[in-house]
């Protein structure tokens, strides 16, 4: 095949052209905003959340209380019936340590996501979230943890109201100080 | 009581944002347009030898003929409006208290037409095909490298 003539390659930019604006150029940054409709139980989960409690939904026929919220049983195929609070105490069912962070940067201390089993839901409800302030060594499934709540002039509805899980021992601890 | 209080603190939406940011530049071509634009205060076009087509602004290919333009031509700042428009609404459909006038002008020296405006509403009635006009072309301190250095096309009588 004939190779192509230089000039109809491209021309590259180089960033310090760019940058002392000897390139013409033209930005464009469209807004791009969204607002996903949270549903009936997402929608009350959060509002609960920002109440400082954790609520769940359960279903009479298989008797199982689940967390987070859902509006439909997906095991009996009918609608859940009661929303039922539940603990901010739980236990680990499985956890990660991680040395990366989300923009693949090295930590030295690792972020510890981890699912927690909510104490009062059915055993294997629960939810992802974070561990802090633990001793990466001593995390291991069946670990008791605890939530540590944002204080209430900084909730805003969201997963993130809970600041981080620690060890129910830190908990104790501090409710004895 | 719980209760009222949720309904009150109700939570409807999870909202976010997707930012995105882009920059586009304005080409080899668009190079040459632009800083003689800026630099010069000048017009500039590109001919094609073997049709004779001069592009204004500037242009890399001949779009009839597929040859390379390598010549670049300064053209004049007056020519001949080709056609035009008025617009009565702005891009987002709102009523413009005046009217704006999108105008197709040749510029003398040019094959082609270059897309501008009427600088003075004002003149909106007299604008015809064939009209003359001239760039009005902003003060050099003012120039980015952009269209709108060129701030208008006036009427000439």
């Amino acid at each position: 095949m004939k190779s192509m003539p230089d000039s109809v390659r491209g021309t590259p930019v180089d960033t310090k052209g760019l940058a002392r604006g000897k390139i013409f150029l033209t930005s464009y940054a469209p807004k791009l905003r969204y607002a996903w409709d949270t549903g009936e139980a997402i929608g009350r989960y959060l509002a609960e959340l920002k109440e400082g409690r954790l609520i769940a939904r359960s279903c009479r026929k298989c008797e199982r209380v689940m967390i987070p919220p859902r509006m439909y049983c997906e095991r009996c195929f009918r609608p859940t019936d009661d929303w039922v609070y539940v603990k901010d105490s739980g236990t680990v069912n499985t956890f990660s340590l991680c040395y990366v962070s989300w923009d693949v940067r090295r930590l030295k201390q690792p972020e510890i996501p981890a699912v927690i089993e909510i104490d009062g839901a059915s055993p294997g409800m629960g939810i992802l979230h974070l561990l802090r302030k633990v001793n990466p060594k001593s995390v291991h499934i069946g670990m008791r943890v605890a939530a540590v709540w944002k204080p209430p002039s900084q909730r805003t509805g969201s997963i993130t109201d809970i600041a981080y899980w620690s060890s129910m021992e830190r908990r104790l601890r501090r409710k004895s100080d | 009581m719980a209760r009222a209080q949720l309904e009150k603190g109700k939570i409807e939406k999870w909202r976010g944002e997707i930012p995105i940011k882009s920059l586009y530049t304005a080409g080899t071509a668009g190079q040459i347009f632009f800083k003689a634009l800026k630099e010069k205060g000048e017009i500039v076009g590109t001919r094609c030898d073997p049709c004779g087509q001069v592009y204004v602004p500037a242009r890399r290919f001949c779009e009839r003929c597929f040859t390379e333009l390598t010549s670049e031509v300064t053209v004049k700042l007056e020519g001949v409006v080709k056609s035009f428009s008025y617009s009565y609404v702005d891009r987002d459909g709102k009523r413009l208290k005046q009217p704006g006038v999108s105008l197709l002008v040749q510029l003398e020296g040019a094959t082609t037409v270059m897309l501008h405006r009427l600088l003075d509403a004002k003149e909106l009635s007299r604008v015809a095909i064939g009209s003359r006009v001239k760039a009005v072309i902003k003060a050099k301190s003012q120039r980015v490298g952009s269209i709108l250095d060129i701030a208008g096309f006036r009427l000439l009588a």
